[in-house]
């Protein structure tokens, strides 16, 4: 049979897979690692900026209390959160614990609550 | 009962399209198989790959309702409706639901699936301990019908590189074989950034095999016999 002369096409349409929660979680791992990556340097230089003067912690303090803080310190603690307790399951998996389908489907969602809970804890007790 | 197909036919040049099908299940359609020859009896383009209709010969997977899984297996009763049917993800799709596994099989064949053992061969068989034999429960029952490849985001990524669970599983059959002696050299053929090591534990493979086997446990025991060989 004579192949066709242009390239097959090929479905994969990720909104149209259900995926499990494992895999959800995976992502969610993911997502996090490159959203603590890209917060490192600004929280690294914000912190030498408070360090190096009394105006510079005044300045960072202020940054700090805007509106915003709330939101963006909502999204890193979850991202910690969620990357440390992700990443916690994946090494006791890596040593052969809870790496039955049960006991990993629970452990993802597990994870994916947790982190979203003190991300709330955290933000609730900064704000007040 | 209604279903939405996706169609494609290379002559045409036409992109895939989703077509609406409604088909009333006859008394004796207990599987979507039994729905889908059905329809073809109405619409004999439409096109699937199916043989034993038991969930042997592992030919009728597809993508149903965001999930891969034998059309043969599943159960009609409590399908949601319309009943998605797509060809498996990140397969090259050859017309409808039949898809391209030259590269699945290659994969397959590149971890040498076959007994490599002493030779001269015995007189009688190979003989194994219930207990070697009992290693391989969970392994030899794999069918390669791709469900768990063709639902492995790291597959899916790296299809030209990565073994993918169903060649890592069946890798893993033949090192769990007291019989074989080609051990050392089957993990040095795994022992790979890609072959091996794209395999980031998420289960997307477990959770849909067929068969109910776990290719995420068998790459498991392979990561923990190349370490034990390391250290
Ligand atoms: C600020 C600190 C950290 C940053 C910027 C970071 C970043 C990342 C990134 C970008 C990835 C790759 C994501 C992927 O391949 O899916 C990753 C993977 C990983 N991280 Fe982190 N990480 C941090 C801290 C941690 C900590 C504290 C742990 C320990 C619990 C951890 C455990 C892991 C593990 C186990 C993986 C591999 C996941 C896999 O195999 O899919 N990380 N990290
Ligand atoms: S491991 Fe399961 S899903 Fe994967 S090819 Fe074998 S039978 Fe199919
Ligand atoms: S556990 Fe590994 S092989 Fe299985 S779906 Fe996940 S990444 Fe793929
Ligand atoms: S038709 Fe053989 S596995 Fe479904």
């Amino acid at each position: 049979m004579a192949r066709p002369v242009r390239p097959l096409p090929v479905f994969l349409n990720l909104l149209r897979i259900r995926f499990p929660v494992g895999a959800i979680a995976s992502i969610a791992h993911r997502v996090a690692g490159v959203l603590l990556f890209l917060a490192l340097p600004p929280l690294a230089l914000g912190l030498d900026a408070s360090l190096r003067s009394e105006a510079g912690f005044e300045a960072m303090r202020d940054l700090l209390s805007s509106p915003w803080r709330a939101l963006v310190g909502l999204i890193l603690v979850w991202a910690a959160a969620h990357h440390l307790l992700a990443g916690i399951r994946h090494l006791l998996m890596d040593v052969g614990i809870g790496g039955g389908l049960a006991q990993a489907r629970a452990s993802a969602r597990a994870v994916l609550v947790v982190a979203v809970l003190l991300a709330l804890v955290f933000a609730a007790g900064w704000l007040t | 009962m209604k279903l939405s197909i996706y169609r494609f036919n290379p002559e045409t040049g036409e992109p895939p399209r989703m077509q609406d099908y409604d088909v009333a299940p006859a008394a004796g359609d207990k599987k979507l198989l039994d729905l889908l020859m059905r329809l073809r009896t109405a619409d004999d383009s439409l096109s699937f790959r199916r043989s034993c209709r038991e969930g042997i010969c592992g030919s009728d997977a597809m993508n149903i309702n965001g999930r891969n899984g034998l059309a043969c297996l599943t159960a009609l009763e409590g399908l949601k409706e319309p009943v998605v049917l797509r060809p498996l993800p990140g397969f090259p799709v050859i017309r409808d639901l039949i898809v391209d596994m030259t590269q699945f099989f290659a994969h397959y064949h590149s971890i040498k699936p076959w007994l490599i053992a002493e030779e001269p061969p015995p007189e009688r068989e190979r003989v194994q301990t219930p207990d070697e034999r009992e290693r391989l429960n969970g392994l030899y029952e794999c069918i390669l019908c791709a469900c768990c490849s063709a639902f492995c985001p790291s597959y899916w990524w790296n299809p030209d590189k990565f073994i993918g669970p169903a060649g890592l599983l069946q890798a893993y059959r033949f090192i769990a074989d007291s019989r074989d002696v080609a051990t050392a050299e089957r993990l040095d053929f795994l022992d790979d950034v890609y072959r091996l090591y794209r395999c980031r534990t998420i289960m997307n493979c477990t959770e849909v095999c067929p068969k109910g086997l776990s290719p995420s446990h068998a790459i498991e025991r392979i990561r923990i016999a190349l370490l034990k060989r390391s250290s």
